[in-house]
C-alpha cells in the first residue's frame, strides 16, 4: 500500500506583487458565485512613514490545517481532510448550521447568505484545487503565480525550503515559517518580511483547538452512564430510605399518614 | 486579520453561466464550425472539451495561453508552458479573459448610430448594410476630400498588418497608433543611440537594476515581472526611481522618491559620476561609443550637487549609486522604461538610460543583461499574400510627422497631434475616422478636446469588442470576434511563430478582423490587397516560407524553426554603426546632440504634480468592465499625501474635486503616505462615459479628462504627468 | 370536535389586548421568516462571515435551551429525589420545557442553512462534533417531553392503555431526560471549548460545560418561579408559595456553588488580573453581581422568598444573569477577526420576538383549554392538594 504524500503550499511574502492574478484564477477555476471569493487579500498595505515605507499583503485562504477544527466541530461530517492535505467538503451533507465558521481559528469558512431555501446555500471555502490534486497539478493560484511568490509541494520539502530561505537571508524574513505550528501545524507555509498579523495573520497557538471539544466528546458516553447510575442510585437509595423510616420499629407504631403512602404507591403505578 | 477586500460592487453580479444566457446558448450550440474542425484536429472531444492553445489579448505582452473548454464554452484560461512570454503563468488580467469574452455588454452585431453622437442610440444593422454604408461613407470622403481626409488609427495588435494594409490600400498618411502616449520617448531615443527600437533584458545575467519609473510589479509583462522578483530574490539590487511608493518600490532594494521630471538630472549625474571618476568601460566607451572622449566635458555641470537641488534625492546617495552601478560593469542593467518620469524631458531621460547601459559597456554582449533583440523583432521571415504596391501619397500627414517633428518614426507619428490638426482644420481638414482596437476617447490626453475634435468629423467608424467610450461616439460599430473567438496573423516572439486560433465559436454576429478588413476592403475597391479566401487561407500563406501546416501549429499553438546562427559582434544600426551617446542626426535637427538636462515646470503653491500610472489589476482603459477585475479591483481614488490631506482638513474616503486647466473631476480621496507630498495620483482607466460599459460606467474619473497635451518636440511623446492641478474638498 | 364546538372553544378565548400584541408579533415573526426563506438570511439579518452566529443563536438558541431546565431539574426534585410535593408545579415545567424546547427548533429551522436538512443529524454522525451531541441530545429530550407532556393534550379516553405503559416507564424515562439534559445543557458550553482565540479568557475555561450546566440549573429554578407568578397573575391562580419557597431557597446554594468554581478558575488559570484590566470585564461584573451576588444575598432572606414580589424579583435577576451570560460567552465577549461589527437586524428581532410570543400564547392555550394546573386554589398558604399523579398528573 503506497503513503500519501501530505501537500502543501508555501507562501513567500517578500515575492508577492499583489496582482491578484490567484484571486481569479481561483474564481475561474472553481467557478466562484460574483459575490463571494474564497482567496481575498488581508495585510496592513503600506506601512510606515513616508519615505521609510514597506508594504505588507497576503493572499488569505483555507489553511488546510493538519487537525482541522471544522472536520471535527462539523455535526454531519461534511469536512474531510484528505492524506494529501486538502481539508474537502460534502456539499450533500451540510445543513448551514455555521459551527464550522465559529470554530476555525483562521475565520476562513464563508457562507452563502444570500441565497434561499430554493437555491440551497451552502458553505464555501478553498478546496486547494482538489479535483486538480487528483489530475496530478497544482492549485490554480500555484500555476497562475508569475513571480514565484507560491509554490507547491511536499509539506515537509515545503518545510525545509521555508526554512533554508530563512537561513540563506539572514534579516529578510521573521525567523520561523507560519503555519508550522499553527493550530498544531497547517498546509499553507507562510515566510514574511514583517511580523505575522501585520499580514493579517491571526496569532493562533501550536495546540489544536479540537483538542478540548474531542477530549468532551470522548467523555461523553462514560459520563451519560455514570451519570444515570447514579441517578438511579440516588432513586433507588431515596425510595429504600422512605420505606425504611416507614417501617413500623414496634408494633403501636401506626404506618404515617395515608396519603404519603398513597403518594408513593401511585407514584410507581398511577 | 483585516478582511480588506476591494471594491465588490454591490450589484448583483450573475453566475457565469446565466451571465451570458445568451451568449452561451450560441457557444453551445453544436456542431459550430469551428468546434468542428478542432475535433477534427484532435483538440476537442465529441462533446466539446478539450485544451485549445492560443494567445491572450488582454494585454500587449501577449503570453501564449491554453484554453481548457468544457461543452462549447471556455471555462478556465492558464498560461503556455511553451511561451516565452507567459512560461506557463498569467497575470490577473489573463486569467479573466473568458469573462471578457462572455461580458454581457459585448457588441455582438453591427451596430449603426440613430440620435445624437454620444446618445447610445444605435440600431442593429445586418454586416452587408453596416460595411456597405461604411465604403460608401469612406468612398464619399475620399472623392471630395481625398484619401488623406480619412484617419486610420489601432493599437498594437496582431492585425495590425492589415489595418496598415487597409489604410495604405486607400491611400491615407494619416496614421494613428497610442505609442506617442507611451513610448515615443524611450524608441526615439533606442534609435538614435543604439539603432533598435527597445533592447531585450536579460535580468539573470544583472545583479544591479536600475528602474526608471517601469513599474514592473503593476504594469504586469508576465515573464519580465517574474523574472525581475527572481532577481531580486535572488539578491540582485533593485534601485527604483519614483515618486510614488508603487508595489515596485516596495521590492526596491532602494526607492529613491524623487521629484517628478527630474530623473534626467539623477541619471546625468550619475554619468558625471562615472566618466569623472574613470568608473565606466574604457575600452568598451573609445571602441564602440560617438563622443566617449568629449563626454566628461559635455557632463561637467551635472554634478550630484547639482542633481540634489533639481531632484530632492541627497548628493551622497546619488554619488553612491553611480560607483555602485559602475561597480557592477556588465550585470549592471539600466532599463529602458517606457515612459519614466512621463514629463517632456523624458527623451532626454531615455538618452542618459542608453548612455549609462553605453558607458558600462553592458550593451548587446551575447548572454548580457541588455541585448539587441528587440522583444517584437521577428527574426523569422513569413509570407504574407500577394498584392500590387500602394498608392502613392502626396498629402501631408496630420500629425506633423516629419515636417513638424523631423525625428519622430513614421510608424510612431504624434498621436495628440493628429487629434489636435482634426480639431484646428490645419493643414487640412479631415472628415473621418476608422479606428480599430483603440480607445481614443480615453487615452488622449484632454478628453473634452478629443470630443470637439469627433464633432468636426462626418463620419466615423469604430471595430471593437465591447461598446467603449470611442464606439459610444461613432457612427458605425463593427463587432470583432474576442480573441478566444478568431484567427488573427501569426505572432513571432523570440523566434518561435505562434497562432491565435478560435477555442470558440464567435457569439452572435462578431467577426475577425482579417474579415472585417477585407470585407470593407472589397467594397472599396481595393480587393487586390486582400488576396485571401478566409482566414485559415491567410494563415496558410503566412506559413508558406516555413513548409509547416497550419494543422501542425493548431495542435501545439506554435512552431519553432530551425535556430539560426546567433550574430555575433556588436552590431548597431545607427549612421555611424556605433552608440550614439553624441548624435550627429540630433545636431542636424536643431536639437542638442548629447543627453541635456531641459528644465521641467513645477507646480505653482497650492497646486501637485497629477501622477499616472499602472495598475495590475487592469489593462489601460480596456478592462475596467470585466467582471473578475471588477471585482478584485481597488476602488478608484485619488492618492494624495496623507499629512497633506490633513493638513487641507481632508478626510480619507472623502469625495474631492481635482481641477486641472483644462477640467474638473469628482473622485473620493485615499490619504497614504506612499506618496510624495506634492504629488497626487489618479489610477488610469476610470470614468468611462459609455453606458454600453454597464459595469464601468460611473466608477472613478478619468484623468484624460485633466490632462493637458504637452508634446516633446523631438520624440513626439506625450508628457502625461506635466499636469498640474488643485485639490479641494468636493 | 365538530365545528360548533370549535366555535364554542375559539369564543372562550377572550383575546387580551397583550395577547393580540403577541398575535401580531407572530405574524410579524412568520412574515420575517418567509423573506428569509426566500431571499436567505442575509437579506433580513446582519449575520456575516465574520459573525455568522448572533441573536437567534445566543438568546433562541442559548438561552432558550438554558430557560427550559425547570423541565429536568422539576422532573428530578419529583421523581428522582421523590419529593412528590412539588408535583402541582411538575406539568407546567414541563410544558415551559416542552414549549421552550420546540421554540429552539423553530428558531434553529430558521438559522441553519438547510433547514430541510435538519434530519441529517440522524444519518450524518460526526462523533466527534460537540454540536452533533447536542443536536442529537436535542432531539431526543424534545421527544421525551413530548411523551411526558402529550397525555395531558390527548385525554384520557382511547389511551388507557399506552398511558398505562408510558407510565410505568416514568422513571427510566425522567433519568434518561436528566441525562439528556445535563449533556446537552453542559454541551452548550462544550461547544465554545473550540474557540479559545475567540472567548475572551474571562470566560474561556475547561470548566465552561459545567458553568452552563449549574447556571441553567439555577435558571431552570427560577423560571418555573417566573411561570407560576406569570400563571397565576394571567390565570386567576394561587400562587404555591410553599413549593416555591423552598425552590428559592435552593437558588443560592447552587449559584454558590458556580460563584466558586468560577473565581477559582478564574484564580487558578492566571487570569483574575483581567477583572481589573480589561473593559470586557465589565460583562462579566455585570454577570456576577447582577445574575449571581444578587440573587444569592436576595434569595437567602425568608421574607423575599415568601412573598411574590420577592420571588419574581430574585427569579428575573438569575434569569438575566444567565442570559447575559449566554450573551457573553457566544457573542459579547468574543474577539473576532475581520473588520465588520455586528448588531441584530430587526428582521432577526422580529423573528426572535415572534417566537417568544409564539410560544407565550402556546402556553396560554394549553393552560386554558387543558388541564395544565393540579388545582385551582386561591389560598397561597395551602399546600397543593393531593392529587392522582402519572407521569405529570393526568
Amino acid at each position: 500500500m503506497s503513503e500519501t504524500t501530505p501537500l502543501a503550499i508555501l507562501f513567500d511574502a517578500t515575492r508577492c506583487i499583489d496582482c491578484r492574478a490567484c484571486m481569479v484564477a481561483c474564481s475561474a477555476e472553481n467557478e466562484v458565485a460574483m459575490d463571494d471569493t474564497r482567496i481575498w487579500l488581508t495585510g496592513a498595505g503600506v506601512i510606515g512613514r513616508f519615505p521609510q515605507l514597506n508594504r505588507a499583503t497576503m493572499p488569505y485562504h483555507c489553511m488546510h490545517c493538519l487537525e482541522p477544527a471544522c472536520a471535527s466541530a462539523c455535526p454531519v461530517g461534511a469536512w474531510t481532510k484528505r492524506d494529501d492535505g486538502p481539508v474537502v467538503y460534502d456539499s450533500a451533507r451540510c445543513i448551514g448550521c455555521r459551527y464550522c465558521m465559529n470554530a476555525c481559528p483562521f475565520g476562513v469558512p464563508h457562507f452563502e447568505w444570500n441565497k434561499g431555501i430554493v437555491e440551497q446555500p451552502l458553505i464555501t471555502k478553498c478546496s486547494l484545487c482538489a479535483h486538480r490534486l487528483d489530475a496530478g497539478q497544482p492549485p490554480a493560484c500555484v500555476q497562475t503565480c508569475l513571480t514565484g511568490a507560491l509554490r507547491f509541494g511536499p509539506r515537509s520539502e515545503m518545510l525545509a525550503e521555508a526554512k533554508k530561505r530563512i537561513a540563506d537571508h539572514p534579516g529578510k524574513y521573521v525567523g520561523r515559517v507560519y503555519g508550522e505550528m499553527e493550530n498544531g501545524g497547517t498546509s499553507y507555509l507562510i515566510l514574511s518580511h514583517v511580523p505575522f498579523e501585520q499580514l493579517g495573520l491571526p496569532a493562533v497557538p501550536p495546540v489544536p483547538v479540537n483538542q478540548a471539544t474531542e477530549a468532551v466528546m470522548r467523555g461523553t458516553i462514560p459520563f451519560a452512564i455514570g451519570w444515570a447510575i447514579a441517578l438511579s442510585a440516588v432513586a433507588g437509595g431515596v425510595r429504600l430510605y422512605k420505606r425504611e423510616a416507614r417501617k413500623p420499629t414496634a408494633p403501636d407504631d401506626a404506618p404515617s399518614a395515608d396519603a404519603s403512602s398513597t403518594q408513593e404507591k401511585t407514584g410507581h403505578d398511577g | 486579520m483585516s478582511e480588506t477586500r476591494p471594491s465588490v460592487s454591490r450589484r448583483g453580479f450573475l453566475k457565469l453561466g446565466a451571465a451570458s444566457g445568451g451568449a452561451l446558448a450560441a457557444g453551445a450550440l453544436l456542431p459550430p464550425a469551428v468546434a468542428e474542425a478542432a475535433r477534427r484536429r484532435g483538440l476537442l472531444n465529441a462533446r466539446g472539451d478539450g485544451v485549445i492553445p492560443t494567445l491572450c489579448e488582454m494585454c500587449v505582452w501577449r503570453c501564449g495561453i491554453l484554453a481548457r473548454v468544457q461543452e462549447g464554452r471556455v471555462v478556465k484560461l492558464d498560461g503556455n508552458p511553451d511561451h516565452p512570454h507567459s512560461l506557463g503563468k498569467m497575470c490577473a488580467r489573463g486569467q479573466s479573459g473568458l469573462m471578457t469574452t462572455y461580458d454581457r455588454d459585448r457588441v455582438l452585431h453591427p451596430l449603426i448610430r440613430v440620435g445624437e453622437r454620444g446618445s447610445g442610440l444605435f440600431r442593429r444593422a445586418s454586416w452587408e448594410e453596416a460595411l456597405d454604408h461604411t465604403a460608401e461613407k469612406m468612398l464619399a470622403l475620399r472623392d471630395q476630400y481625398g484619401p488623406e481626409a480619412m484617419v486610420f488609427s489601432s493599437t498594437h495588435n496582431l492585425s495590425q498588418t492589415q489595418f496598415e494594409n487597409l489604410l495604405g490600400a486607400f491611400g491615407s498618411p494619416n496614421y494613428g497608433t497610442q505609442r506617442s502616449l507611451c513610448f515615443n520617448s524611450m524608441v526615439t531615443a533606442f534609435l538614435l543611440t543604439y539603432g533598435i527600437e527597445e533592447p531585450a533584458r536579460n535580468y539573470a545575467a544583472a545583479d544591479y537594476i536600475l528602474l526608471v519609473g517601469r513599474n514592473l510589479a503593476e504594469a504586469i509583462s508576465t515573464s519580465e515581472t517574474g523574472a525581475l522578483i527572481e532577481a531580486v530574490a535572488r539578491g540582485a539590487k533593485l534601485v527604483y526611481l519614483d515618486p510614488r511608493f508603487t508595489k515596485t518600490a516596495a521590492k526596491a532594494s532602494e526607492w529613491i522618491p524623487i521629484r517628478p521630471g527630474t530623473d534626467a538630472a539623477f541619471l546625468l549625474a550619475m554619468i558625471q559620476v562615472i566618466v569623472s571618476e574613470h568608473l565606466g568601460d574604457c575600452d568598451f566607451a573609445k571602441q564602440y561609443i560617438v563622443g566617449c572622449e568629449d563626454l566628461p566635458a559635455a557632463m561637467a555641470g551635472y554634478t550630484p550637487e547639482w542633481a540634489e537641488a533639481k531632484t530632492g534625492v541627497p548628493a551622497d546617495t546619488i554619488r553612491r549609486i553611480a560607483r555602485e552601478f559602475a561597480a557592477a560593469k556588465r550585470r549592471a542593467l539600466a532599463h529602458p522604461g517606457w515612459r519614466t518620469s512621463n514629463f517632456v524631458n523624458s527623451f532626454q531621460t531615455e538618452r542618459a538610460i542608453a548612455t549609462l547601459n553605453a558607458i558600462v559597456g553592458n550593451v548587446f554582449e551575447s548572454n548580457g543583461c541588455l541585448t539587441a533583440e528587440s522583444p517584437e523583432a521577428g527574426g523569422v521571415s513569413l509570407g504574407k499574400p500577394p498584392q500590387p504596391a500602394y498608392p502613392r501619397v502626396a498629402a501631408a500627414r496630420l500629425d506633423g510627422v516629419p515636417w513638424k517633428y523631423p525625428l519622430v518614426p513614421l510608424k510612431l507619428g504624434v498621436f495628440q497631434e493628429l487629434r489636435d490638426a482634426i480639431l484646428a482644420g490645419t493643414p487640412y481638414q479631415a472628415h473621418g475616422w476608422f479606428i480599430a482596437r483603440q480607445n481614443p476617447v480615453m487615452s488622449l490626453p484632454d478628453r473634452h478636446r478629443t470630443l470637439q475634435a469627433m464633432a468636426k468629423l462626418d463620419f466615423i467608424v469604430n471595430v471593437d469588442v465591447l461598446l467603449n467610450d470611442t464606439g459610444w461616439y461613432a457612427d458605425v460599430v463593427l463587432p470583432e470576434a474576442s480573441y478566444l473567438e478568431r484567427y488573427d496573423p501569426l505572432s513571432v516572439v523570440e523566434g518561435k511563430v505562434f497562432l491565435r486560433q478560435p477555442a470558440v465559436q464567435p457569439q452572435g454576429e462578431a467577426r475577425s478582423a482579417l474579415w472585417i478588413y477585407q470585407q470593407l476592403g472589397q467594397r472599396l475597391g481595393l480587393g487586390d490587397y486582400f488576396q485571401y479566401a478566409d482566414e485559415e487561407d491567410y494563415l496558410r500563406q503566412q506559413l508558406a516560407p516555413l513548409g509547416v501546416q497550419l494543422e501542425d501549429l493548431q495542435k501545439t499553438g506554435y512552431y519553432e524553426p530551425p535556430a539560426e546562427a546567433p550574430t555575433t559582434g556588436y552590431t548597431f544600426h545607427t549612421p555611424s554603426g556605433k552608440i550614439e551617446v553624441y548624435s550627429e542626426t540630433l545636431a542636424k535637427a536643431g536639437f542638442s546632440p548629447w543627453p541635456t538636462w531641459e528644465e521641467p515646470p513645477v507646480p505653482p503653491a497650492g497646486q501637485y504634480y497629477l501622477l499616472t500610472g499602472k495598475v495590475g489589476q487592469h489593462t489601460q482603459f480596456a478592462t475596467q468592465n470585466n467582471a473578475y477585475l471588477h471585482k478584485y479591483q481597488d476602488e478608484p481614488r485619488l492618492w494624495m499625501n496623507e499629512d497633506v490631506a490633513h493638513r487641507l482638513g481632508l478626510t480619507d474616503g472623502e469625495k474631492v474635486e481635482v481641477a486641472s486647466p483644462v477640467g474638473r473631476v469628482t473622485v473620493p480621496l485615499l490619504a497614504t503616505q506612499a506618496i510624495r507630498p506634492d504629488c497626487v495620483y489618479l489610477p488610469p482607466g476610470f470614468g468611462h462615459r459609455s453606458k454600453g460599459l454597464r459595469t464601468a460606467y460611473g466608477v472613478g474619473a478619468s484623468d484624460s479628462d485633466l490632462h493637458v497635451s504637452y508634446v516633446d518636440p523631438i520624440s513626439g511623446g506625450q508628457a502625461l504627468s506635466q499636469t498640474f492641478v488643485s485639490v479641494r474638498r468636493a | 370536535m365538530t365545528a360548533d364546538a370549535w366555535r364554542t372553544q375559539l369564543r372562550r378565548l377572550h383575546p387580551t389586548p397583550f395577547g393580540l400584541v403577541l398575535a401580531v408579533l407572530v405574524a410579524i415573526g412568520a412574515l420575517v421568516a418567509l423573506v428569509r426563506y426566500a431571499s436567505g438570511i442575509g437579506a433580513i439579518s446582519h449575520l456575516s462571515n465574520t459573525y455568522s452566529w448572533g441573536l437567534w443563536i445566543s438568546l433562541d438558541l442559548l438561552c432558550g435551551v438554558a430557560l427550559g431546565a425547570g423541565a429536568f431539574t422539576m422532573a428530578a426534585i419529583v421523581y428522582i429525589l421523590d419529593l412528590a410535593q412539588f408535583r402541582p408545579i411538575l406539568r407546567p415545567a414541563i410544558l415551559t420545557g416542552f414549549l421552550g424546547y420546540l421554540m429552539v427548533i423553530v428558531a434553529l429551522l430558521v438559522d441553519l442553512g438547510r433547514p430541510e436538512r435538519i434530519w441529517h443529524l440522524m444519518i450524518y454522525q460526526n462523533v466527534h462534533s460537540v454540536l452533533f451531541e447536542v443536536g442529537v441530545c436535542v432531539m431526543l429530550y424534545t421527544t421525551v417531553l413530548a411523551i411526558e407532556f402529550l397525555p395531558v393534550l390527548l385525554g384520557p379516553t382511547h389511551w388507557e392503555k399506552p398511558l398505562r405503559i408510558l407510565h410505568a416507564t416514568t422513571l427510566p424515562l425522567v433519568i434518561a431526560g436528566v441525562v439528556l439534559s445535563t449533556l446537552h445543557q453542559s454541551s452548550l458550553g462544550s461547544l465554545f471549548l473550540i474557540m479559545p482565540s475567540k472567548v475572551d479568557p474571562l470566560w474561556y475555561s475547561p470548566l465552561l460545560p459545567l458553568f452552563f450546566f449549574l447556571t441553567a440549573v439555577a435558571v431552570g429554578l427560577s423560571m418555573v418561579i417566573v411561570e407560576s407568578s406569570a400563571s397565576a397573575r394571567a390565570f386567576h391562580r394561587g400562587l404555591e408559595l410553599d413549593l416555591l419557597d423552598r425552590l428559592a431557597k435552593a437558588v443560592p446554594y447552587v449559584l454558590g456553588l458556580y460563584l466558586v468554581l468560577r473565581l477559582g478558575d478564574l484564580v487558578l488559570r492566571g487570569n483574575l488580573p483581567r477583572l481589573f484590566s480589561e473593559p470586557v470585564a465589565l460583562l462579566l461584573w455585570l454577570e456576577l453581581i447582577v445574575g449571581v451576588a444578587a440573587p444569592m444575598v436576595f434569595f437567602s432572606r425568608k421574607e423575599n422568598r415568601r412573598s411574590p414580589k420577592g420571588l419574581l424579583i430574585g427569579s428575573l435577576l438569575v434569569i438575566a444573569g444567565v442570559v447575559l451570560n449566554r450573551f457573553d460567552v457566544s457573542l459579547l465577549a468574543q474577539h473576532h477577526l475581520g473588520g465588520q461589527a455586528y448588531l441584530p437586524s430587526l428582521g432577526e428581532l422580529a423573528i426572535s420576538l415572534g417566537i417568544i410570543s409564539a410560544g407565550i400564547l402556546a402556553f396560554a392555550f394549553v393552560a386554558r383549554f387543558f388541564p395544565l394546573f393540579e388545582s385551582e386554589t386561591h389560598d397561597p398558604e395551602s399546600a397543593a392538594a393531593p392529587a392522582p399523579a402519572s407521569l405529570i398528573g393526568t
